[in-house]
């Protein structure tokens, strides 16, 4: 019950993306946002995140308005990974993934040994120890979205937001990254993440909220929503359901 | 390059040591009545009314070495924080127009209403500096970080620009001698005295270690504003108030010394180059850059046609304008 | 009908400026009292003759030869924010016009649209070596914005350092056409032979608008042509910054206005935009020596005050 929106309506301008959505977050799961381009779906994450306000409705966090609750305090609560990232200049990796930790520290950013010892764990954790002296700016898109990934990271909140994170990465790191996203949950963390790929989803994600034209079409376990009437309505495409061999987790294959 | 690699305890060190040598030479060098180097430091701790060397040193002297390092520890310090709330390389005061706006609110106060004072004055830059500034971001489309780096730049060359011209018109009508004002206008430390220190360092104190407090808040701006506020900053009150700690740090600064360019927008980049991006530690080394480079460049602008002045400002904005163009080509905009 | 009417209505309006440039100053002279002032040995026979007539005329072939050289360089560099002044090329005229004075005091002033024109290619060469033919709009006009700074601070430095009278300065630093007579007039009439090698390249003009491909196949030398264009753009404001200074904003903003009253081609929007920019002037130096007499403000500062926000309007329309 941490995270819940009601009759919340979000957009651009005077345009409605998302609209008047009821959504209560199932706690401790792994939730994959899903639906075609414009449907809203990161634009609801990023409401989540208290960068976008609402237009009406509200966002609540354990039954408090989100968009009032102090932005630091909120920060140790829930980390969002955007989809797109600048590429600052003449920052070093170990300097970025430590801005991670400004919501526990105070006005000058000082660093101390239990905030080295989370930045230390997260980098290993995605493997980014070795790049630790390079400059952002210059590591290729992949090694960047996992320096990001750890900033995030290192953040060190129950939830876990995450917009399209696989989208610049090679197959292998993002099998890596849904793994990485697994062990988290397992140790508690909550995470909500707007995928592409819903066979992805369906395998690494423990439950769906599928969206178009800014409503939730249907929210449930892979099973319950992965069914080839919705796939029809929602994406227009004609597709079978399978197993997936390896995982048992529904599968699409297109016809 | 050697002093590149310097700790930062040692660069902080070197260029306070720089300061403290720079600001010496400035006491005693280029002066119609010889004033020898030692008669300057004994200016400072012995001071002898009746010579009249010392009398130079202690009224004029140095004030005015004094007040050039402040009013460059400000603007450095005020071209840093431009720079990190509009994630533009090449934001500085004199380039988006708070400088020509703070002149010609000047202007205007002490020509047409000339009973305002010195504070009356100070203010009149801070709010004239403070509409032009909001008018050049507000075009060029800048209150949200990432927007297009050169409509920003030009729309403050335009805006200084009107404001240059409008500034002129007015001084020309109100006076006829406009010659002063041109000195003015370029910046010169000619009449720094006691009385304008006392005016100014208070505020100017207040405005750098205003910009020190939120100096980790403009780290994290650059990772951009969704990862900023994702990080807790809450963007509206830091860029408020680095708006109005510019402001305060440009106003107080151009109220005492005329309009001095292009510090703001040379020294960031240097102070960058030395100890890299973290605004924690590149905040005082620029500040400390700016103070040498305002008081060298007041120490030469004596040397140039000695035994007259020139705008110590004429001087930077020599040397700013090719470093302006060479950010241009350099960075991508 | 769009390319016919314009004419007369600038036509008579420039007129009308003509003799209200004549008539209003520090003294106003009644319009009947004009004619007969150009009678020797009448009252106003100084002041008219000597004083605000060439003055007038100056005024007519400046704004003229400004507007038709933005039209130039606007035809040219497919850019609408380019412009000599927006693009350093006045104020390298500028800046090279102010050294041969300090530096040579004794030379002869005959020289300065000469030595100006040296500035001026100069500077437009600078800019070429600093940009390269591949530039954004908005690159381009920082570049040349940032070298007029560089420019107009040497400028300013100069009259710092070696101080002429302060009419003077302003008159370098912003433009002027204070006390200009017809000597300067004289200078500037040889000059006045580029405008017809202005108007044969019109018809080329409208072609290269088509794209240089296209140009190139209609039997256009691209890159000849875009060179010739610009040596008679920088020509024309070499000459006339050499005798009024960079006056600014008027090649920016004479032919953008032009271009909405006659619309886009050379033929009639040289000849078009060469009586705007002569209105424009007309009316700037008018304000500037009315607005409070006896004093006069440099025209420039006018010009600068109507063409800065004109230049923002343009910046944000400008993808």
């Amino acid at each position: 019950m941490s995270l819940s929106t009601h009759n919340l309506s979000v957009g651009y301008h005077n345009n409605i993306v998302v609209d008047q959505v009821n959504l209560t977050i199932p706690e401790g799961k792994i939730i994959a946002l899903l639906g075609p381009n414009g449907c809203g779906k990161s634009t609801l994450l990023k409401a989540m995140a208290r960068i976008l306000p609402p237009m009406a409705g509200q966002v609540q966090w354990q039954g408090q308005n989100l968009h009032k609750i102090p932005s630091k305090q909120l920060a140790r609560k829930l980390a969002l990974l955007p989809q797109t990232q600048p590429i600052p200049e003449g920052i070093k990796v170990v300097d970025l993934v430590s801005y991670g930790r400004s919501p526990y520290t105070g006005f000058w950013g000082r660093i101390n040994a239990e905030d080295k010892r989370i930045i230390k764990r997260v980098m290993q954790e995605t493997k980014i120890t070795e790049l630790a002296n390079q400059l952002v700016s210059e590591l290729s898109g992949g090694q960047r979205q996992r320096v990001w990934l750890a900033m995030t990271l290192a953040q060190d909140t129950p939830y876990l937001l995450l917009d399209e994170p696989t989208t610049y990465m090679d197959l292998n790191h993002q099998v890596e990254l849904m793994h990485l996203l697994r062990q988290f949950n397992k140790q508690g963390k909550t995470i909500i993440t707007v995928l592409h790929d819903i066979n992805q989803a369906a395998r690494y994600c423990d439950h769906l909220i599928l969206m178009k034209h800014g409503e939730i079409i249907r929210q449930g376990s892979p099973e319950t929503v992965l069914t080839k009437a919705l796939l029809k309505s929602v994406f227009s495409l004609n597709a079978q359901i399978h197993q997936d061999p390896i995982a048992k987790t529904p599968m699409c294959v297109v016809e | 390059m050697k002093f590149l690699s310097f700790p930062y305890s040692g660069q902080c060190l070197v260029l306070s040591l720089l300061l403290c040598l720079v600001g010496w030479i400035s006491l005693f060098s280029w002066s119609v009545i010889p004033i020898s180097p030692h008669d300057a430091l004994s200016a400072l701790y012995a001071m002898n009314d009746d010579n009249i060397a010392h009398r130079i040193v202690h009224d004029l002297r140095l004030p005015r070495a004094m007040i050039g390092a402040i009013v460059g520890a400000c603007l450095a310090a005020a071209g840093v924080v431009m720079q990190g709330l509009t994630q533009n390389p090449l934001a500085s005061p004199s380039v988006l127009g708070i400088n020509a706006g703070a002149a010609l609110g000047m202007a205007i106060v002490s020509t047409i209403t000339p009973w305002f004072g010195l504070l009356g004055t100070s203010m009149a830059a801070m709010v004239g500096g403070g509409l032009a500034w909001a008018l050049v971001m507000l075009l060029g489309n800048a209150w949200k970080t990432g927007g297009e780096h050169g409509r920003l730049v030009l729309a403050g060359v335009a805006i200084s620009t009107l404001c240059a011209a409008l500034t002129k018109a007015v001084i020309i009508i109100e006076e006829d001698q406009a010659s002063g004002v041109l000195t003015w206008l370029a910046g010169s430390l000619t009449d720094a005295r006691w009385q304008t220190l006392d005016q100014l360092w208070p505020i100017a104190l207040l405005g750098l270690l205003g910009t020190l407090l939120i100096s980790q808040s403009l780290n994290l701006l650059q990772l951009g504003d969704d990862n900023a506020r994702n990080l807790g900053v809450s963007l509206l009150w830091v860029k408020l108030g680095g708006s109005f700690l510019v402001l305060l740090l440009v106003g107080s600064a151009i109220s005492a010394v005329g309009a001095i360019g292009f510090v703001g927008l040379l020294v960031p980049h240097m102070a960058r180059m030395l100890c890299g991006q973290d605004h924690r530690k590149f905040l005082p080394i620029a500040m400390l850059m700016g103070a040498c480079l305002v008081v060298l460049s007041d120490t030469i602008s004596r040397a140039i046609i000695f035994p007259m002045e020139t705008p110590a400002g004429a001087i930077l904005a020599l040397i700013g304008a090719p470093f302006f163009i060479y950010l241009v080509r350099k960075r991508t905009l | 009908m769009k390319q016919s009417r314009p004419f007369p209505t600038l036509i008579t309006g420039m007129l009308i400026l003509i003799i209200a440039n004549l008539m209003f100053g520090a003294v106003s002279i009644p319009l009947n009292e004009i004619l007969k002032g150009f009678q020797q040995g009448s009252d106003n026979y100084f002041t008219l003759h000597e004083y605000r007539l060439p003055r007038t005329l100056l005024a007519v072939l400046v704004g003229a030869m400004m507007a038709l050289s933005g039209a130039l360089v606007q035809g040219v560099i497919r850019n609408p924010l380019a412009s000599p002044d927006v693009l350093g090329v006045s104020h390298g005229a500028g800046l090279a016009a102010v050294i041969y004075m300090t530096y040579f005091p004794a030379s002869s002033i005959d020289w300065l649209p000469a030595v100006a024109l040296v500035g001026g290619l100069l500077a437009a060469l600078i800019l070429w070596w600093l940009c390269g033919q591949s530039s954004s709009a908005i690159k381009l006009a920082i570049t040349g914005v940032a070298l007029a700074a560089l420019y107009a601070s040497g400028v300013d430095f100069l009259m710092l350092v070696k101080p002429l009278e302060i009419n003077n300065a302003l008159l370098w630093l912003t433009g002027s056409l204070w006390g200009r007579g017809w000597h300067q007039l004289m200078m500037i009439l040889p000059w006045l032979l580029l405008i017809p090698v202005a108007f044969w390249l019109a018809k080329s003009l409208n072609l290269i608008h088509l794209g240089d491909d296209t140009a190139m196949s209609l039997g256009i030398n691209a890159n000849k042509l875009r060179l010739v264009s610009l040596a008679v753009a920088v020509g024309l404001t070499a000459s006339c910054v050499a005798v009024c200074g960079p006056i600014g904003f008027l090649g920016l903003v004479a032919p953008h206005l032009t271009r909405k009253l006659v619309g886009g081609r050379h033929q009639t929007l040289l000849p078009a935009t060469m009586l705007v920019g002569a209105i424009l002037l007309l009316v700037a130096d008018l304000v500037a020596r009315t607005i409070d007499p006896p004093i006069e403000l440099p025209a420039g500062l006018m010009t600068a005050i109507i063409g800065a926000p004109y230049f923002l309007w343009l910046l944000f329309r400008t993808k």
